[in-house]
């Protein structure tokens, strides 16, 4: 077994060894260090889910505790009612516990993501959301069956962890109690890494890193943040349930900003995006706080922790798990080395032809693209002012225009990157202008923009990958579409090299790559030729040309050589509007395009 | 009539309190694109700070400008200390600033205890037909309307003002043409705390100076910037006037939780509909 295969599996086999070893000696602990410890672990469990929302979807979340108190409240009315009937009290705790932290969770994911509130706004939310439950429960009375929720007097008669069934069974002892918390930590920390390893938490990372590229590549951003925020709410309720039954006891002050305060420093130790980092931080700072007196609920915590936290963010950016992460690397084989000899791109019109030809069978026959009277103003600036342009397959189509004529303006109100102000946009026969973007890239229209879109933590395969499946939807296939663009591009060699270190013209072609892997009815390419080679250049048109056989293709450029060598349709823009169309051969001895070119005025002026 | 006057009178300087804790956190906000989470912790600073000047014998009034002057101090050095450090990583600084305001709420708790005394309100009211309304919390409009327009003229009439506008539009520009960017933004951190530090103080006859008085005031505070959006002053202005002063029409005639109600459903309907804030399409910048 080499050390990679190692590295790879310690996600997985650390956690475990670590299980069985508590499962080994269970029973040689001093029962109060059990019960203490127990709690650590809860408080791990309570960490991960902010790491969840934070270290993988990108979206810093205070308000983790709101979702863990109100699982804890919520599992332990549930258990207060029906462990006496039953005996067993983990079986209410727990999953009403997770099911009211993900329904919470749901309610503000909601309303966060799909107002689309940015980043700054979504913390400030949910930090709000937390202090409100705090100042609400205060005064929050309610009597439900046999629980009593009494405000500032907190909620008592939690029962503890009841395994057996029936009238006589009883409460865990604390080493027992320390085990079950273990156990099902683990369990839903391996059932979480292993969820987010597959095709979600891919999606997620590509998220986090780029939002607009993930959307522009047909994923619904919102739907998949509401569900990694959902799941995230559900462990946090889960760990809820699990205290509650450890305390027996709740008050408001798990609202507490103090509380809240615990949950970014434990995933800061333990390394931000690791998942077990967050154990790792919350035993590490329960254990010394403990060996050093005074446990959690010392005299001066909230004086240390609040400049623990300073230290921390200013300090100790990867946190521990990222620290050791970085040594193992060391060990690593460098894939990236491979990207020094990379070849450049050869266009094989077999292979391109083959490709198209599989696209169309699942996508379907090309489309058109069509702007009605399309208007886009930025306050007094119009880019896109009243343009009707019709695109279709067969040939190429250039947009060209002087800067500022509109032409990024307008491919971007196609794909929806930017709302129109009116008009229309049809692709084929469907009105899309309505459509939000990856539902307009899902029906077949796709784009790559100026600057090169890449995720650059990604390898070469992954980043089309992702472009492959999220048409797909099926791990197999995507596979085999994305190793054969992989293939076209050339870049075989290079199929685990990050992303991140191509140069800029190599980026452009895995761009391009990631357009083909979408299988789209119309494509639009914004200046791919820039940071490219003259040969590099000559592959492109030929690309192009070949391309535009089978789908509607228009592609902004300002390299005019590249534009002739296309030999197809060119509209001009000028100030947001139609200038003219016509062939390259037409435009070149057309004088009124020189003089916007130039910036003559006589026929400027006479537009 | 008169009782509805006297009910808007009141809700207007609930509204313009609001502003006056908000004023402080807005110019940060926009000018740094820093959330200060320890914002309301500043403003503690700045009450205990005129508290203890008027138990030593200053005047209220007088203990005012020490209040500002002493919070600008502690503002610069956490600027210097920790908020430099952190540009560009918005997410670190707001939890470093959350750190800053645990361990300042805890500092409070140690020197000062939990309970302080208040100082008497300036006992003059004013009648409205029979209705008779104390005069302190409506000088309160005073108060933020001058604030809002004397942050209005620095900040587009000085030279620092326009340092500081062009140091957050376009940093490197900036230090280009020779702005020290890092001394623009330690005066605005500081200017930002001083305006905390002012409505600490300046509000001290209305609310005590206690040591958790911080999160009670940044809730509504963060709520208005956050709905304000990117044009900070005026659109906390209008913000804090709309969704302050309506709450307090409601609880005026319920009770203070339908005005809270009120006032978070608001936000949430304002977020839904403008999620990136109520003055992301104007064209007034400031």
């Amino acid at each position: 077994m080499t050390f990679e295969n190692l590295y790879k599996s310690f996600k997985y086999s650390l956690p475990l060894a670590l299980v069985v070893m508590v499962i080994a000696g269970h029973g040689a602990m001093d029962p109060y260090l059990a019960y203490v410890a127990t709690s650590w672990v809860i408080f791990g469990l309570l960490a991960m889910s902010l790491d969840l929302v934070w270290g993988r979807g990108g979206v810093l979340s205070l308000g983790q505790t709101a979702f863990y108190g109100l699982g804890g409240y919520f599992g332990a009315v549930v258990a207060v009612n029906m462990a006496p009937v039953t005996g067993n009290s983990l079986i209410w705790l727990l999953p009403a516990g997770a099911l009211f932290g993900a329904i919470a969770a749901a309610l503000v994911g909601y309303l966060i993501f799909y107002a689309r509130t940015g980043p700054l706004q979504t913390t400030i939310l949910t930090y709000t959301f937390t202090l409100v439950l705090w100042t609400l429960t205060q005064s929050f009375k309610l009597t439900v069956g046999d629980a009593v929720i009494g405000g500032d007097n907190g909620m008592s008669n939690i029962p503890g962890y009841i395994l057996g069934f029936g009238e006589g069974a009883e409460s865990a002892d604390p080493n027992l109690m320390f085990l079950i918390v273990v156990v099902i930590s683990a369990l839903a920390y391996l059932g979480v890494v292993r969820f987010m390893d597959g095709s979600f938490g891919r999606i997620i990372d590509c998220i986090r890193l780029d939002e607009e590229k993930a959307e522009l590549l047909g994923y619904d951003v919102r739907k998949f943040q509401l569900y990694n925020f959902l799941l995230a709410g559900g462990v946090a309720g889960l760990a809820g349930g699990l205290y509650a039954g450890w305390a027996n006891y709740l008050n408001p002050s798990i609202f507490s900003v103090q509380e809240a305060l615990l949950v970014p420093i434990y995933v800061l130790v333990g390394g931000r995006g690791t998942l077990s980092g967050a154990f790792v931080g919350a035993l590490l700072i329960g254990g010394v706080s403990f060996w050093l007196g005074g446990g959690a609920i010392g005299g001066q915590t909230t004086l240390i922790l609040g400049i623990t936290l300073i230290i921390l963010v200013m300090f100790l950016k990867k946190g521990l798990l990222g620290a050791l992460d970085d040594l193992c690397q060391r060990f690593l084989p460098d894939y990236n080395a491979a990207a020094r000899d990379m070849k450049p791109v050869e266009v094989d019109s077999a292979v391109v032809s083959k490709i198209m030809l599989d696209a169309e069978a699942v996508a379907g026959p090309a489309k058109s693209l069509q702007s009605r009277d399309l208007l886009k103003r930025f306050g007094g600036v119009v880019p896109v002012d009243h343009v009707s342009l019709s695109f279709g397959p067969g040939t190429p189509h250039s947009l060209i225009g002087p800067n500022g004529a509109g032409k990024s303006s307008y491919l971007k109100v196609c794909v929806g990157l930017y709302p129109q102000d009116g008009g229309q946009i049809l692709l084929g026969d469907q009105d899309i202008s309505s459509l939000p973007m990856y539902e307009r890239v899902r029906a077949g229209i796709a784009v790559k923009n100026q600057k090169p879109q890449v995720f650059p933590e990604l390898s070469v395969q992954e980043n089309l990958w992702m472009a492959a499946y999220s048409m797909s939807r099926e791990p197999e296939k995507a596979g085999e579409v994305s190793s054969a663009i992989l293939h076209m591009l050339g870049m075989d060699k290079q199929r685990e090299v990050s992303a991140a270190v191509l140069s800029h013209g190599q980026q452009q072609w895995l761009d391009i790559g990631m357009v083909l892997c979408l299988a789209p009815r119309v494509i639009l390419f914004d200046e791919p030729a820039a940071g490219m080679t003259n040969e590099e250049t000559r592959e492109l048109s030929k690309l192009v040309r070949l391309l535009s056989q089978y789908v509607t293709i228009i592609v902004i450029e300002h390299d005019m050589e590249f534009v002739r060598t296309l030999d197809g349709a060119v509209t001009v823009l000028h100030q947001g509007r139609l200038f003219t169309q016509g062939s390259i051969a037409k435009l070149r001895n057309d004088e009124r395009v020189l003089d916007i070119y130039l910036g003559r005025r006589a026929h400027v002026q006479n537009l | 009539m008169d009782y509805l006057f006297a009910v808007l009178l009141s809700s207007l300087s609930s509204a313009s309190i609001l502003l006056i804790a908000t004023i402080g956190l807005a110019v940060v906000f926009g000018l740094m694109g820093v959330i200060n989470l320890a914002h309301g912790e500043f403003i503690m600073f700045g009450a205990y700070a005129a508290l203890t000047a008027t138990q030593q014998g200053v005047p209220f009034i007088l203990s005012i400008p020490i209040a500002v002057l002493l919070t600008m101090i502690f503002g610069a050095l956490v600027e210097i200390l920790i908020i430099r450090r952190l540009y560009g990583r918005m997410f670190d600084t707001m939890l470093a600033t959350w750190g800053l305001s645990l361990a300042l709420y805890q500092c409070a708790v140690i020197i000062f205890g939990t309970v302080s005394p208040g100082i008497g309100m300036p006992q003059m009211s004013i009648a409205i037909g029979e209705y008779s309304l104390a005069v302190y919390p409506l000088l309160m409009i005073v108060v933020a309307a001058s604030m809002l327009i004397g942050v209005y003229y620095l900040l587009t009439k000085s030279v620092y003002g326009m340092k500081a506008r062009a140091a957050i539009q376009v940093p490197h520009m900036a230090r280009a043409i020779g702005i020290n960017s890092s001394n623009t933004n330690t005066l605005t951190f500081a200017i930002g705390c001083g305006l905390a530090g002012f409505a600490g103080a300046v509000l001290l006859p209305i609310v005590p100076a206690t040591p958790s008085m911080g999160f009670a005031f940044v809730i509504k505070s963060f709520l208005i910037v956050v709905v304000a959006g990117p044009v900070t002053l005026a659109g906390s202005a209008l913000s804090a006037i709309g969704m302050g002063g309506g709450a307090s029409v409601i609880s005026s005639f319920m009770t203070s939780v339908a005005g809270d109600i009120f006032f978070f459903a608001l936000t949430l309907l304002l977020l839904r509909f403008y999620p990136l804030g109520i003055s992301s399409r104007w064209r007034f910048k400031l």
